[in-house]
This record gives C-alpha cells, sequence and structure tokens, in this order.
C-alpha cells in the first residue's frame, strides 16, 4: 500500500528548527572567521586572491544551486512528470562547464579595481554608464529570482511547523534580515564552499533514498505513464505525464516551457547561457587564485557532482506523482501546491533525520541565495549608481545606505511572495534566468573574450532585454500576442546575441593599447 | 601564447571536431527525448551534459590554458 502524505508533530519542528539553527550558526561563524582574517571589505568580498580550486568549485555549486535547484525541482516534477526535466536542467552541467571555461577569465579584472561584476564592466569599457545600467538591470532581474527562494523557505518552514504559510514567510524574512545583519552572506567563499557541499550530500541522499521509497525507478515511470496532468486546484486532464512535451492548451498552457519542442529548444539555450549569465555565478571566479591544469579538472569533477544534485531533486518531484498522483495539486495545498512534493518525500522517505536535513539544505540554498542577492542588489544602488554619480560621497555614508538598502530588498520580494506566491516557483524564476542569460551571457562572459565588443553594444543589449522581460508571456507578452513561452525565450536570448553584435560592430571600440592588458594572450594571429 | 595558435591548420581541425562533438551532445538531447523518453533520456541528457563538459574543459586546457 502506498505511504500516505505525512502528518507533521512538533518533534518534527523541533528537529528542522535544530538543523536550520545549525546551518546558520556554521555558516555565520565561518563568515566572522574569514571576516576576521580579511584586512577590508573588500578583501573580505573576494578573498586577496588566494581561493583555491575546491573552495572556489564548490562556491559555484552554491550560487548555482539556488531554491529553484534543490526545492523548485521537485514541483516541476511532480506537475509536470517527464515534461518538467526542462526546467530541471537534466543539462545543467553544459553551462556550468561554460561558466567555468569562461569565468576564469574574471580574475584579471581584480587587478584594475573590480569587485563586483558591474565594476568589471566599467573596466573592460571603461564606463560608468553601463555600469550603472548592468547594476539596474541585475536589481530588476534578481528581484524576480528572489522571489522564488522566499516561496521555498516559507513552504519548508509551513509543512514542518505547521505555521500558516504567511507566518513561515515572515518568519524566514526575519532569519533572512539576521543573517545578513550579523555578516553571514555568501560574499565570503568559505560559506559558500560549505553550503554547496551541504547541498550536494543532501541533495544526492534524498534522490537516491527516495527512489527506492518509491519502489524502483521502473515503478515510478510506469506509475507516470500512466497518470495526467492536473491543474492548480484539482482539475484533471486527458493529457499524458508520460512524455517528454506536455501539450498544454493555449493560449495560457504556452507559457509553460515543455509545451513543444520550440519551448524545449528554449529552455535547452537558457540552461546553456544562465550559469555564466549569473552575475551571482561568474562571481566566483573574482577572488580564484592562479590554478593549474590539473587543478582545473578538480573544479570540474566537483561542477559534475554538485551539477548533478538538480537531477536528484527532480526525482524526488517524480517519485512524489508516482506515489501520491495528483493530490498535491488539489486547493487545500494552496500556496505550495506541487512545490510541497520535495519536503513530504523528505519525511515520508526519511523521516525527522531526512527531512531536517533537507529543510537545512533548502535554507542552505534560498538563505544563501536571497541574501546574496539582497546585498548584490543593496551594492548596486550604492556603489554602482550612487558613488558613481556622485564620487565624493563619504565611505560611512555608503555603508548606512547600504544597510537601509538592505531592509528595502528584503521588504520587496517579500511583499510580491506575499501578495501574489508564484504556484510553481521553478517556473517563475526561469522568467528571470532567460533574461539574466540572454544579457548577461554576451554582455559580461563574451565581452571577456571578443574585443570589438563596445560600451554600445552593451548598453542595447542590456535594454532590449529588459523591455523583453517585460513581454514575458505571464507578464505583459499577452498583449501584444506574445503568448508562447519559448517564442519569447528565443527572441530574447538570440535578439539580445544580434543586437550586442551588430551594435558593437557597428560603434567604435575601447582603442587598442586600453585592451592590451586585459587582452594580452590573444594577440597572435591563426596562420 | 595559446597552444592552439602554435600548431596551424592541424591543431584547428582537431579543436573543430571536438566542438562539433558538443554541439552533437547538444542536439542529442531533444532527439533522445523524443525516441526514447523516460528515464533513459533523463539520465541520457545528464550523461551528454558530461561529455559536452569534459571536452569543453580539454579544449580550455589543452589549446586555450591561460597563464598569468
Amino acid at each position: 500500500m502506498a505511504p500516505p502524505i505525512p502528518e507533521v508533530g512538533p518533534e518534527m519542528a523541533g528537529g528542522v528548527i535544530a538543523a536550520i539553527a545549525a546551518f546558520l550558526t556554521i555558516s555565520i561563524l565561518l563568515g566572522f572567521f574569514m571576516r576576521k582574517k580579511a584586512k577590508n571589505f573588500e578583501e573580505w568580498l573576494v578573498g586577496r586572491g588566494d581561493i583555491g580550486p575546491l573552495v572556489t568549485g564548490f562556491a559555484l555549486v552554491a550560487s548555482y544551486l539556488s531554491g529553484w535547484a534543490i526545492f523548485g525541482n521537485a514541483g516541476l516534477g511532480y506537475a509536470y512528470g517527464w515534461s518538467g526535466s526542462w526546467l530541471i536542467g537534466t543539462i545543467c552541467v553544459m553551462g556550468t562547464a561554460i561558466c567555468l571555461v569562461i569565468g576564469y577569465r574574471m580574475r584579471r579584472y581584480v587587478a584594475f579595481g573590480a569587485r563586483t561584476v558591474p565594476e568589471m564592466l566599467r573596466v573592460r569599457f571603461e564606463s560608468r554608464t553601463v555600469q550603472a545600467l548592468a547594476g539596474l538591470a541585475m536589481i530588476i532581474l534578481l528581484i524576480v529570482y528572489s522571489v522564488g527562494q522566499y516561496k521555498a523557505m516559507a513552504t519548508v518552514w509551513t509543512i514542518t511547523t505547521n505555521i500558516p504559510f504567511y507566518g513561515s514567510l515572515l518568519t524566514t524574512a526575519i532569519l533572512v534580515l539576521i543573517y545578513l545583519i550579523v555578516g553571514g552572506y555568501t560574499g565570503t567563499q568559505w560559506v559558500s564552499c560549505f553550503q554547496g557541499i551541504l547541498l550536494t550530500i543532501i541533495g544526492w541522499t534524498l534522490g537516491i533514498a527516495v527512489l527506492f521509497w518509491a519502489g524502483g525507478p521502473a515503478q515510478i515511470a510506469g506509475s507516470i505513464g500512466n497518470q495526467t496532468f492536473t491543474y492548480l486546484g484539482g482539475n484533471q486532464t486527458e493529457i499524458p505525464l508520460g512524455n517528454y512535451t506536455l501539450p498544454l492548451p493555449p493560449p495560457k498552457g504556452l507559457a509553460f516551457p515543455g509545451v513543444d519542442y520550440i519551448g524545449v529548444i528554449a529552455a535547452m539555450f537558457m540552461f546553456l547561457f544562465m550559469a555564466t549569465g549569473f552575475p551571482h555565478n561568474i562571481a566566483r571566479f573574482l577572488g580564484t587564485r592562479k590554478i593549474t591544469k590539473r587543478e582545473y579538472w578538480m573544479m570540474l569533477l566537483i561542477i559534475i557532482v554538485g551539477g548533478s544534485t538538480p537531477l536528484w531533486i527532480g526525482i524526488a518531484g517524480f517519485a512524489a506523482r508516482s506515489v501520491w498522483e495528483g493530490a498535491l495539486m488539489a486547493s487545500e495545498y494552496y500556496p505550495m501546491y506541487g512545490d510541497s512534493a520535495a519536503v513530504y518525500v523528505s519525511i515520508s522517505a526519511g523521516g525527522i533525520p531526512l527531512a531536517s536535513l533537507f529543510a537545512a539544505s533548502v535554507f542552505a540554498a534560498s538563505v544563501a541565495t536571497i541574501a546574496g542577492m539582497v546585498m548584490i542588489m543593496a551594492t548596486n544602488i550604492t556603489r554602482d549608481l550612487i558613488h558613481n554619480a556622485y564620487p565624493k560621497t563619504s565611505p560611512k555614508k555608503l555603508f548606512w545606505l547600504t544597510k537601509l538598502m538592505l531592509t528595502l530588498f528584503i521588504a520587496i520580494p517579500l511583499w510580491w511572495t506575499f501578495t501574489s506566491p508564484p504556484p510553481i516557483l521553478s517556473e517563475f524564476m526561469a522568467g528571470s534566468a532567460v533574461a539574466q542569460a540572454g544579457i548577461f551571457f554576451f554582455v559580461v562572459g563574451v565581452s571577456m573574450y571578443w574585443k570589438r565588443a563596445t560600451k554600445w553594444g552593451a548598453i542595447a543589449t542590456i535594454i532590449y532585454g529588459l523591455i523583453l522581460t517585460i513581454l514575458h508571456p505571464n507578464a505583459y507578452g499577452k498583449v501584444v500576442g506574445l503568448h508562447h513561452w519559448g517564442c519569447w525565450a528565443l527572441l530574447l536570448m538570440f535578439g539580445a546575441a544580434l543586437i550586442y553584435f551588430s551594435v558593437s560592430l557597428a560603434t567604435k571600440p575601447v582603442s587598442e593599447e586600453k585592451l592590451e592588458k586585459l587582452f594580452s594572450q590573444t594577440r597572435r594571429k591563426i596562420k | 601564447m595559446y597552444d592552439s595558435l602554435k600548431g596551424g591548420g592541424t591543431t584547428l581541425r582537431k579543436i573543430y571536431g571536438l566542438l562539433a562533438i558538443m554541439v552533437l551532445c547538444f542536439i542529442l538531447v531533444p532527439i533522445i527525448a523524443y525516441l526514447l523518453g523516460g528515464w533513459y533520456a533523463y539520465w541520457g541528457h545528464g550523461l551528454l551534459a558530461i561529455v559536452f563538459a569534459l571536452l569543453a574543459v580539454f579544449i580550455r586546457t589543452r589549446y586555450y590554458w591561460e597563464e598569468d
């Protein structure tokens, strides 16, 4: 007989709170310890350029595995069956490998004063406008991304402690604020490294455990093959879950990436570009020391092992679907729905120990990501906008302004989640991911290797990317007839590429002498 | 100087060959999803991604290694 959806008692809440408290304490202590070692704030942000491959590799894993990968993937597998795989990111290792190959050059920019991605762009294009615009774009896109993190944390908290969703949301926001105030955010590579190891171990453990719990791979595949799609609220359809596309009825159904192979191709390109396009990802290389070829391969191994974690979380969703069918899509599970699958599965498959560790890992992923993003957004305002426009502003003023901004950027996504929680968080976050992929893969990643890139190319790409973001099928896209997610995503990413290259070729680049310092090894032409 | 720039045409041909395999890994993803489906496609995608990653890092370390 299939195990029932578990009821949660007070002992579960105790275990979860203890695990989360332990995680936060270790993170904060690590943050404090490394802060003590650093001579100043900048050194704390990127170290002394002495971070090795192990720490960089796992820090990259941690920044990549947000609430989407470590939590939301189960919701995708649960709600959409095999067609959810396209957003689960079965090919995400391709993207992280590209980030590894491209991102290493970021460290060159540290020597010229860059400590953040927008600052790197200022150095590359000798333009404060590009720096400011990139900072602004990051704020907009990261706010959207933060909403998903809140939902992940609040869902875990709600299920494991029985506190209502909105109370849980508030509790998690307070935890994020405390985490930021005491200084334990992802700026420290060592904290991220610890979190990356934690997420990898727990993600793999959960995935393997639920495979057995649900009766094995064949049982899971057989069960999914016999089921049909369930709408939020519990309405059953005749659309089978057993295929890699899910032909949901238009126009609303077209907003799902797995609706057809156009959406599939778009999702694949998103995963190819986004690891490099995520500013919080590529920034990991700012503190990396010079590494050997052998160490480079070691980083790849870490990325392959850590980067496979999302696949195991997706399995948790498939397992939940095979055992409980569409029960979690019923209205009594509002607003968590399928996103609650991973938590219930962890409780049912591994009891308090596994559920507590999984809850701590979701917090590790979400708190770290949200805290890192809030910090990036706050410094985007103070460092990339205010200090950029008024260089004489005193450091003390900037410091206090940053603190004020922290509260603001915690509150904005919190309010968003409060008033309009996304039904399937990964699907929601994919909108922001496409924009970050389309804009920053080219503006940041390609610009480090392509001398001919110009500031006008970068500016045009950022503006285009932001306009297209607003035209997401679930935002204003439907007003102009853009209902299809795949078409929208391809238009954003490849439109951004076209604009980036064409505008760059049509405008004047930074002089050869000035670029020499950044492109010293690409001078010789192939004969 | 990059190693790829030392060898001339032969080295470039090798690089293009490796890049072609990477492209193939990418193209095969939707094809195996359509033709095989289920777990074969799910883990097949992961495997193709790993091959892609190994080749990307091989090209980087063998032909485009950067010394400070």
